[in-house]
């Protein structure tokens, strides 16, 4: 099975909070909400700081609607480097 | 027998029983020690840093058994240590709103970081104890505050959650002190998913397994949509309910659903095959 690279440009996804069109999108629930600031107290919650990521990236199934919703597109998704168990 | 209660039961029926587990300051996890809690406690984990990583997943997926046990082991370890949960019945539940003090209904991180979910639109996690009062004096900073609930409240919030299907689950902050009553569902929520998809004991089994009985059950398959485990499914040959106690986290969810009360949840003690499997 192949395992995909999923790769979002946090520069060009503004308060993905607000927006979240990939995370209603993915059929297989893949996508979530990070942050870029790692465990800092209270910036770790803050908004501001949320980052889109392929949190459960193993149940991608490549069908690329996060990448057609995505207003900025931000996202891209690749199945190249995934390895064959 | 549950090791938590072997521990830290101190004579009560039950660990989460024990009101010496919920005696201290919520949040009072340092650092380092939330960093490697798991999603639930870092937003940071739930984006890609989890209790495992990518290594884990392409270990599992080439069969490298080894891999996936020293990754597994170390991450349960420092879950264990630091922050995990374990399912509870709404009976328990129950019995612990009188136990604990504030009773806070907060907003909760798995939903906002896979849903995106609106603070509004997010009150489903309870947590407890003095810690509680920075929530309220800061609602910015712990998204979205805090509703302070009398235990009664408390039992009315539990059982529309329960209604809508979500498990109730006990997670230690620093264990093991109990600081917050999670309600959960599959995928979203970190434990269950980190449970389910990775086989990593975030979550343990509660005390309980559900039974069907053949007598009793009706073939109405109204108890189908409920379980968040895997473990129930309707049987097309024999027009039932068919629950595989070995998957069973024992949430009582499908039980609370079934009208001519066909589903009994036994003690995991009881059975020799489950006791030990949690
Ligand atoms: S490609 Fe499809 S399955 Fe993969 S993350 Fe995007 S929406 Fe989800
Ligand atoms: S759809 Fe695009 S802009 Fe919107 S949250 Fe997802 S990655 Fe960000
Ligand atoms: S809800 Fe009860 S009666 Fe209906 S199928 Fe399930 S076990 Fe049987
Ligand atoms: S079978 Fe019933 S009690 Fe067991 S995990 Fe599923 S819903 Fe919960």
């Amino acid at each position: 099975m192949a395992l995909p690279t999923i790769l979002v440009d946090d520069e060009k996804c503004h308060d993905p909070l607000s927006c979240r069109k990939c995370l209603l999108v993915c059929p297989t629930r893949v996508l979530g909400l990070g942050t870029s600031v790692g465990p800092e107290k209270f910036k770790q919650i803050d908004p501001a700081f949320f980052v889109v990521r392929g949190v459960r990236f193993q149940f991608c199934t490549g069908c690329d609607k996060c990448v057609e919703v995505c207003p900025t597109h931000a996202i891209q998704i690749s199945f190249d480097g995934g390895k064959v168990a | 027998m549950c090791v938590w209660c072997e521990r830290y039961s101190q004579g009560h029926e039950r660990w989460y029983l024990n009101p010496a587990n919920y005696a201290r300051r919520l949040y009072k996890v340092r650092k380092e020690e939330v960093e490697s809690a798991g999603a639930e406690a870092n937003p940071q984990a739930a984006g890609g840093m989890a209790t495992v990583g990518r290594d884990y997943i392409e270990a599992m997926q080439a069969n490298d058994h080894e891999t996936v046990e020293r990754l597994r082991t170390a991450a349960e370890q420092r879950s264990w240590a630091v922050h995990f949960g374990q399912v509870v019945t709404i009976e328990e539940i129950h019995q612990i709103l009188e136990i604990i003090y504030p009773i806070s209904l907060i907003t909760c991180a798995c939903r906002r970081s896979m849903r995106g979910l609106p603070d509004e639109e997010n009150f489903t996690c309870v947590g407890m104890g003095p810690g509680m009062y920075k929530w309220e004096r800061w609602p910015e900073t712990y998204r979205g505050g805090v509703h302070f609930l009398t235990p009664d409240e408390g039992k009315e919030v539990i059982d529309v959650l329960n209604r809508r299907g979500l498990v109730h689950c006990m997670y230690t902050f620093g264990t093991p002190y109990l600081g917050g009553i999670c309600n959960c569902d599959y995928p979203d929520c970190a434990g269950i998913r980190t449970a389910q998809d990775l086989g990593v004991k975030t979550l343990w089994k509660g005390h309980y397994v559900a039974d069907v009985d053949s007598d009793r059950c009706n073939g109405c398959a109204l108890c189908a949509r409920r379980c968040q485990f895997d473990a129930l499914s309707f049987s097309p040959s024999t027009q039932m309910a068919y629950i595989d106690p070995l998957k069973c986290f024992g949430c009582g969810l499908c039980r609370n659903v079934c009208k001519p009360n066909a589903i009994a949840m036994v003690e995991r003690a009881s059975l020799p095959a489950v006791a030990e499997v949690w």
